[in-house]
C-alpha cells in the first residue's frame, strides 16, 4: 500500500512502545521481581505475604471498603445519573457538576474538610471518621460523580426513537424499567466495577483515616521499609483484581464506546409533586457530600497572611503540578488520539484492554513497578527527573484520552475519511486536514480530562517524584504532619482552583445537547 | 480485454455472503448503473472498485492493472485514479465548497494557481462559482450534490463511481442533476459506475443497466 500504511505502521508501532515503556514494562518487570529471588525462581515474597498475620485482614478491610463504597456510590449515583439525564427536575445540570467536585480533587481533600468538621464537633464523632465509616462516606463522594456521569452517559445514549416507541404504550416507569435501564446497563455495570477498583487501590483516603488496606501495606513496605520483594508481593493481588476487573469490562461492555450526542430526548420522567421533594434530595446530598465537607476545609484559608505563607512553603509545588500535568495532559491527548485513529478499524480491543488494565491498577502499584525499571544508574536520567512521573501519568490516564478520542471518532462519518483517501490524501494529510479539525472539541475535552487527573493524582505524585520535585498533592500531603491547618487549607485552596478551572471550562466546552466522552 | 475488469469476486462480512462470485467487465467511457434492491450488494461491488474493501476471492483489474486480488489491495484507493461521490455525499463540514475541491488537488500536488483555475472551472460547468466561500451546511440539498459531483471530478479522474447521491431529491432535482452528470460525462469522457434501487434513475443515466440479486449480477 506504499508509503502511507508505513507511516501508519511506524506511528502504531511508536504509540504502543510508549503504552508499553510507560506501563507494561514496569508491572512485568515488578511482578518478575516478585517470583525471582538471589537469581532464581521463588515464591518467598507471597509466602511471607499470605501467612503474615495481617494479610489477611488487611486484603478483607480493602475488600470490604471497595465493595462499600461501590454499594453507597450505586445506590445514590445510578438514581442521579438517571435523574439529571431524563427528567424534569430543577437545577439538574448545576447539581451533577457540583457534585463533579469531589472528583476532581485530591482524593484526602474530602477526608480532611470532615476532619476539620470533626475537630469543631468534638471528639466523639472522630472515632467514627476515623475507620471504616468515614473512609467509605469520603471515598463516596470522591467517586460517585463515576457513576452519576457513567449512568448519565449511558441513559442518554439510548436512542430516544425506542423509547418514544415505549411511551406510546406505557408510562414513564415501565419504560424506563423495560427499554431504559436494560439497554443501559453495561454501562451501568461498567461504572460499578470501575469504582469497586478505584476503591480497592485507594491509598490517601484510608491512609489519613487511619484504615488499614492493601495499598497502605504496600506503601509501607516501598516508603518506609525499602522492602521491594514486600511490597511488590502486596502489590500483586491488587493488579490481578485489576486484571479481573478489566476482563470483566470486557465481557459486559464489549468495547462499546460511549458517545454523548443527542438523539432526541425520548423519555422525559416527570416526577409531578416528587420534584420539589426529589430536588430537595439532591441539595441535601450536595451539600452533605460536597459544600460542607469542603466549605469547612477552605473556611481558615481565605487569611492573606496564610495564602502567602502557602505560597512561600509550596509555590513551587504549585507551578511543578501545573507543569506537569500540562505535558502529561498534552501528551496523552496526542497519544490517546493518535491510538484511537489507528486501531479505530482494527485493533480496538487489544488496546482497550490494555489501556483499561493501567487505568484500573492501582497507582501505588504502577509506581512502585516504574521505581524498579528506571532506578539504575544507566536510566538516571529518568528516574532522577519528571520524566518518571509523567511516565506513570502517561500508563495511568491513556485509556481515558484514548476512549473519549475513539468516541469522538465515531461521530465522524467513516466516509469523511474515504473520500479524502479517494481524493488522494496521504495518511497524515487526513489526520491533519480532515481528523483534527474535526476533533477539537474532543480534543479539547481530552486534554482537560487528563490534565484534571494528572493534577489531582496522589499515588503516583508520591512515589514517583524525584526528590525536591514533588507536586502539590503530594507536598500537602507531606505538610500536613507538621503544618499548621490554616496554611494546608489555604494550599488545598490554590489546589482545588488549580483544578476547577478546567472542570468550568469543561462545562462549556461540553455543551447541553451533545458532548463525546 | 475490458476496460475494467471484475473476475469471480466474493466479499463476506461475518457470516454473511454479500458479493458472491460476481464477474463483470465495464468499457471505457460506459455508463454503467448497478441496479437492484437494498442489500443486494451494489454498494460494496462499487466500495470493492473503489479499493475500500478488500475482496476475499477473486480479482480486479483497471485499465490492465491488476488493482486487487485474493485477500489484498494492491493498488490503495488514493492511488486508482477514481473518483466518488457518496450516498450521504460526505462533504467535509469545516471546509468551504473551494477547499471541498481544493483538498484533492494538494493531496496530489497540483499547483496552486493551476488548482484555483481547476476549481473554478468545476464549479463554472456545476453552476456554483458564486458559491465557492460557504459552507456546506449553508447549500441547499440540491448544491450540496453538485459540489460533491464537482469535488469527486476534479481531478479528472478515469472513473466515477456514484452510490445513490440522488436518494433524498425529488424528481425534478434529480432530473437536472442527472442532466448535468450526463452532460459532464460526454464532455470529461469518465467511465460512470452508478448504483441506484431506483428505476427512474436507471432510465435517466444508463447506457447499460446490470441488474443485481443476491451479491450476484442476475
Amino acid at each position: 500500500m506504499g508509503r502511507a500504511v508505513r507511516a501508519e505502521t511506524i506511528v502504531l508501532w511508536l504509540c504502543l512502545a510508549v503504552v508499553a515503556i510507560a506501563g507494561l514494562a514496569p508491572i512485568a518487570v515488578m511482578v518478575f521481581e516478585s517470583v525471582w529471588h538471589d537469581g532464581h525462581f521463588s515464591l518467598n515474597h507471597y509466602r511471607e505475604l499470605i501467612s503474615a498475620a495481617r494479610f489477611w485482614p488487611l486484603f478483607g478491610n480493602s475488600v470490604r471498603l471497595a465493595l462499600a463504597t461501590t454499594t453507597v456510590c450505586g445506590l445514590i449515583g445510578v438514581p442521579a445519573g438517571i435523574l439529571f439525564a431524563k427528567s424534569d427536575l430543577p437545577l439538574r445540570s448545576g447539581l451533577m457538576w457540583l457534585l463533579t467536585v469531589p472528583f476532581v480533587l485530591p482524593p484526602y481533600f474530602i477526608a480532611l474538610g470532615w476532619s476539620r468538621v470533626v475537630a469543631r464537633v468534638g471528639a466523639t464523632t472522630a472515632e467514627w471518621l476515623f475507620g471504616f465509616g468515614g473512609c467509605v462516606l469520603v471515598l463516596s463522594s470522591v467517586f460517585l460523580p463515576i457513576i452519576m456521569l457513567l449512568t448519565f452517559a449511558s441513559v442518554s445514549n439510548v436512542d430516544g426513537r425506542l423509547e418514544e416507541a415505549g411511551r406510546l404504550a406505557f408510562g414513564w416507569p415501565a419504560v424506563l424499567r423495560r427499554i431504559t435501564l436494560p439497554l443501559s446497563a453495561p454501562g451501568i455495570a461498567f461504572s460499578l466495577v470501575l469504582v469497586f477498583l478505584l476503591a480497592i487501590g485507594e491509598l490517601s483516603v484510608p491512609s489519613f483515616l487511619r484504615y488499614p488496606v492493601l495499598p497502605v501495606l504496600s506503601f509501607t513496605q516501598f516508603a518506609a521499609s525499602y522492602n521491594f520483594g514486600a511490597a511488590t508481593a502486596a502489590a500483586v493481588p491488587l493488579a490481578a483484581l485489576a486484571l479481573l476487573g478489566v476482563l470483566i469490562e470486557s465481557a459486559l461492555l464489549q468495547n462499546r464506546v460511549f458517545t454523548f450526542r443527542s438523539i432526541g430526548r425520548g423519555l422525559l420522567i416527570s416526577l409531578g409533586r416528587w420534584n420539589p421533594i426529589a430536588a430537595a434530595i439532591f441539595g441535601l446530598l450536595t451539600v452533605a457530600l460536597v459544600i460542607f465537607p469542603l466549605s469547612a476545609l477552605f473556611a481558615d484559608a481565605f487569611s492573606l497572611t496564610t495564602l502567602h505563607d502557602a505560597m512561600q512553603r509550596a509555590g513551587a509545588s504549585i507551578v511543578r503540578s501545573v507543569i506537569y500535568s500540562a505535558i502529561a495532559a498534552t501528551i496523552l491527548m496526542a497519544l490517546g488520539f493518535l491510538l484511537a485513529q489507528l486501531t479505530r478499524d482494527r485493533g480496538q480491543r487489544l488496546v482497550n484492554f490494555l489501556t483499561l488494565a493501567l487505568f484500573a491498577i492501582p497507582g501505588t502499584v504502577l509506581s512502585i513497578g516504574l521505581v524498579r525499571l528506571w532506578n539504575s544508574p544507566m536510566t538516571w536520567f529518568i528516574y532522577t527527573t519528571p520524566a518518571l512521573l509523567i511516565l506513570g501519568y502517561t500508563a495511568q490516564y491513556c485509556a481515558v484520552t484514548t476512549r473519549l478520542s475513539l468516541a469522538g471518532f465515531f461521530l465522524i462519518p467513516k466516509t469523511f475519511d474515504e473520500a479524502a483517501r479517494l481524493s488522494g490524501a496521504s495518511w497524515t494529510q487526513r489526520l491533519f486536514r480532515i481528523f483534527v479539525p474535526l476533533s477539537n472539541r474532543t480534543l479539547v475535552c481530552a486534554w482537560l480530562a487528563a490534565y484534571i487527573l494528572c493534577l489531582r493524582d496522589v499515588p503516583i505524585a508520591l512515589m514517583t517524584a524525584s526528590p525536591g520535585g514533588d507536586p502539590l498533592p503530594a507536598r500537602i500531603l507531606t505538610l500536613m504532619a507538621n503544618g499548621a491547618p490554616p496554611m494546608i487549607a489555604s494550599l488545598c485552596l490554590i489546589m482545588a482552583i488549580a483544578s476547577l478551572i478546567p472542570l468550568v471550562i469543561l462545562a462549556r466546552v461540553i455543551p447541553s445537547r451533545g458532548i463525546t466522552g | 480485454m475490458s476496460y475494467i475488469e471484475v473476475d469471480r469476486v466474493s466479499k463476506s462480512f461475518g457470516e454473511r455472503v454479500v458479493v458472491n462470485q460476481l464477474s463483470l467487465h465495464i468499457e471505457r467511457s460506459e455508463r454503467l448503473v448497478l441496479f437492484g434492491p437494498s442489500g443486494c450488494g451494489k454498494t460494496t461491488l462499487l466500495r470493492l472498485l473503489a479499493g475500500l474493501e478488500i475482496p476475499d476471492q477473486g480479482s480486479i483489474q483497471i485499465d490492465g492493472r491488476l488493482v486487487a486480488n485474493v485477500g489484498e489491495n494492491f493498488v490503495p484507493p488514493e492511488k486508482r485514479d477514481l473518483g466518488m461521490v457518496f450516498q450521504d455525499l460526505a462533504l467535509w463540514p469545516h471546509m468551504t465548497v473551494q477547499e471541498n475541491l481544493t483538498f484533492g488537488l494538494n493531496a496530489r500536488r497540483v499547483r496552486k494557481h493551476e488548482a484555483k483555475a481547476r476549481v473554478r472551472e468545476m464549479l463554472y460547468r456545476v453552476g456554483l462559482e458564486h458559491r465557492m466561500d460557504a459552507k456546506p451546511h449553508q447549500l441547499s440539498g440540491g448544491e450540496q450534490q453538485r459540489v460533491a459531483l464537482a469535488r469527486a471530478l476534479v481531478p479528472r479522474p478515469s472513473i466515477l463511481l456514484m452510490d445513490e447521491p440522488l436518494s433524498s431529491l425529488d424528481d425534478e432535482r434529480k432530473r437536472a442533476i442527472a442532466s448535468d452528470l450526463l452532460s459532464l460525462q460526454s464532455q470529461l469522457a469518465f467511465t460512470l459506475i452508478y448504483v441506484t434501487h431506483d428505476r427512474a434513475e436507471t432510465d435517466l443515466l444508463a447506457s447499460r443497466v446490470c441488474q443485481m440479486r443476491d451479491g450476484s449480477v442476475a
